[in-house]
């Protein structure tokens, strides 16, 4: 059992304990849930992804805070735990994405790339000298294979894929109401007014567009994906995953 | 001496009617020498993929393990078959990793194309110079030691919206009249069709000299 | 440096006489016909000197010549050529016979055996038979009777179509039939113009226009060849026409 002060085991080194746990890994959880809220709901049409933002000071600038990343057109993962880890994160799945793009001239499935960065965090419960990343990971995306994916990764390295999920503070509270809500046809529209509610649970303080952030997925149509993956305008993939702006969030709380 | 005349060799290939076809000769030589009159250049890379690749016949050997190797790495990971144009890129930059070193090879893709949206299959031709520059025709690519010749015949005989058995017979002649004119190249042939639920492929005898 | 032998060498400076001048030749013999034709683009490297300069030169009512390679060795020789077949005329009231021209064109070219003129020659007309012919030549006068040729810049794109389309090179016939030995004026006039918009398309020393000379053995007429100008001396014997066609110009 992890005590208090993490026992004998607890050395900077993840070692197993002679009950057969990695008393690290689960301290990294412990981080995860000390962190704020973040959740993910599959839709018919889509997948929203949703955090609360809560800044430690009101004289924090909190427009410099983003923990919905971009990662690639089609791909986009929040986070529940320590800030810094994520940033790691999110530049090493980048830069994954980009060296697939770079071999195969489009971008990679969201299995791939979660695949990558659970291997990265996997990695570091087995490296000498490093320690777990304090996070877990949704990771939201759209590909032509599998359609829209959403998954979970913990610091373990191990990984889900959900049809909703939560992480973070409110987690187990989340989950049950997330249970209760959901449904197999629920619309993007639907979801992303469920994940409000969600995180409205447990919220402390005002939900606005300032302590909300949300990102989406959205399936093309049929027609979008007979045109192609190019956007002709710009030559640019198209992207299917996007942060929604502050006021797009602020009329979703409105309604 | 060029690198690329050391051995021989060429490759061509056309788009038909929802068809493909990849021919090439079977000649290998050492120089002027013939080697072998039995050397495949072309290979199949999945059910509806092939690659040709004309140029050093070491090169050949290498290239081909080398993509085998990525193709099935890209297989298993992702757990789907790659698609012809994905295939195209894989080649492209495996080729320019030898940037300022390259194989001495000039692949030919060919292969049909499914589009995830509708399902349907599409005819999908490129081909790339040796460092991995790619070429997507709409009509047909050459390579090899015969590229000039073909490029004459094909741009002759070949026209859009052919059925697979007159797709065969034009990439046939096409190929057949070239090598005839390029003492690099020849000693039969071998032609590859594919359409969307069968590869018709047929080994063909030229002038044998 | 005092002291030091000075190992210097002169300057030395090399004038090379020659240069490439781009474009294509082709000639196709029928059984009562002949046509020589070629593009008229001429280049040099990649600059386009002109979009018109004529290759191809009527010489008789039964021969024209078509002359590929170093434009002005090129000019020179028909030039030559042109001279020696008035001394003919002259001296014999007549035209000089086709095998007769390709001999005497023979003899001018290994006259200078050992500095060439740069030029590949494709001599096409009527024998005196009546038939069609082709005489092809490099530049040193060796030469063989065939019934198509090409030549020039995009001789390796063309040739091969050529033996495809003239000489049904690995065609089979239908049992018990044989590939004809000469093809009918329409469709040797196809392939030409084929010929030279595949090799306009793929080579870029190739395009801008196309002269075919048709040249007809004496009592044929051109059987609805349209457009075709006369440019024979006279209309009772051997009769020589020339087609024009635009091709691309990039």
């Amino acid at each position: 059992m992890a005590s208090a002060d993490g026992g004998a085991y607890s050395f900077s080194l993840t070692t197993f304990s002679p009950s057969g746990k990695l008393v690290q890994i689960e301290h990294a959880l412990a981080a995860v849930s000390a962190g704020t809220t973040s959740l993910g709901i599959k839709a018919t049409n889509g997948i929203v992804i949703a955090t609360e933002k809560k800044s430690s000071s009101i004289l924090i600038d909190d427009s410099m805070l983003e923990k919905v990343a971009v990662i690639c057109p089609n791909i986009g993962i929040v986070y529940s735990g320590m800030g810094p880890d994520f940033r790691i994160l999110v530049a090493k799945a980048r830069k994954s994405a980009q060296a697939y793009w770079k071999i195969y001239g489009e971008y990679p499935p969201t299995l791939v790339l979660t695949q990558e960065v659970a291997t990265l965090m996997q990695e570091a419960t087995q490296s000498g000298g490093v320690r777990p990343y304090g996070v877990s990971l949704l990771v939201a995306g759209w590909d032509a294979t599998r359609g829209p994916m959403l998954y979970q990764v913990d610091p373990s390295g191990s990984f889900w894929a959900w049809k909703a999920s939560a992480i973070g503070k409110n987690m187990v509270n989340a989950k049950t109401f997330l249970e209760k809500r959901y449904n197999d046809d629920i619309g993007l529209e639907d979801a992303i007014h469920t994940a409000l509610l969600t995180l409205k649970e447990g919220f402390e303080g005002q939900m606005t567009e300032k302590t909300i952030e949300i990102g989406v997925v959205s399936v093309p149509t049929p027609a979008e994906g007979e045109t192609g993956k190019v956007d002709t305008a710009t030559a640019r993939p198209k992207p299917t995953f996007r942060k929604l702006t502050e006021e797009e969030v602020r009329d979703y709380l409105a309604l | 001496m060029s690198i690329m005349e050391y051995n021989g060799g060429s490759v061509i290939a056309m788009v038909g009617k929802d068809c493909v076809a990849i021919a090439s000769d079977l000649r290998l030589g050492n120089q002027a020498l013939t080697v072998a009159t039995n050397f495949e250049k072309i290979f199949p890379v999945t059910d509806r993929i092939y690659i040709g690749l004309p140029g050093l016949a070491t090169d050949v050997t290498t290239l081909r393990e080398r993509f085998r190797y990525r193709v099935n790495m890209y297989t298993i990971k992702e757990s789907r078959t790659i698609e012809p144009s994905t295939f195209a890129h894989l080649v492209s930059s495996t080729l320019y990793e030898r940037r300022f070193g390259p194989y001495f090879i000039e692949p030919i893709i060919a292969g049909l194309e499914r589009n995830p949206a509708t399902g349907e299959l599409s005819p999908y031709i490129a081909g790339a110079d040796l460092i991995g520059c790619l070429n997507f025709a709409k009509d047909f690519v050459v390579a090899g030691t015969a590229s000039d010749k073909l490029f004459g015949v094909a741009e002759g005989l070949w026209e859009p919206g052919l059925e697979p058995e007159d797709l065969f017979e034009t990439i046939s002649q096409t190929l057949l009249n070239a090598v005839d004119r390029d003492a690099y190249s020849g000693w039969g042939a071998i032609v590859h069709v594919i359409t969307k639920d069968k590869v018709i492929s047929r080994t063909l005898k030229g002038r044998m000299d | 440096m005092p002291g030091t032998p000075s190992i210097q060498r002169p300057t030395q400076h090399q004038f090379n006489p020659y240069s490439d001048n781009g474009g294509t030749i082709l000639a196709i013999a029928g059984a009562d016909f002949s046509i020589i034709a070629g593009d008229t683009r001429q280049s040099e490297g990649y600059n386009i000197q002109t979009r018109y300069a004529p290759k191809v030169f009527r010489l008789t009512d039964r021969a024209v010549l078509a002359v590929n390679g170093f434009a002005a060795d090129g000019n020179m020789f028909v030039k030559k050529v042109k001279q020696r077949l008035e001394w003919y005329r002259h001296a014999h009231a007549k035209d000089m016979p086709l095998r007769a021209i390709a001999r005497l064109i023979q003899t001018m070219l290994y006259a200078q055996r050992f500095f060439p003129y740069y030029v590949y020659n494709i001599l096409g007309g009527i024998e005196e038979d009546g038939s069609g012919a082709v005489y092809s030549f490099d530049p040193v006068g060796s030469y063989e009777r065939e019934t198509c040729r090409a030549a020039g810049a995009a001789q390796s794109l063309v040739q091969p179509f050529l033996d495809n389309q003239v000489y049904f090179k690995n065609q089979v016939p239908p049992p018990g039939r044989a590939h004809p030995t000469h093809l009918p004026l329409r469709d040797v006039l196809d392939i030409v113009i084929d010929a030279f918009t595949s090799a306009t398309e793929r080579h870029i020393e190739v395009g801008d226009g196309l002269e075919m000379y048709i040249v007809l053995a004496k009592g044929r007429t051109l059987q609805g060849v349209e457009a075709a100008q006369e440019i024979s001396a006279r209309t009772d014997g051997e009769r020589v026409f020339v087609l024009r066609r635009d091709l691309k110009k990039d």
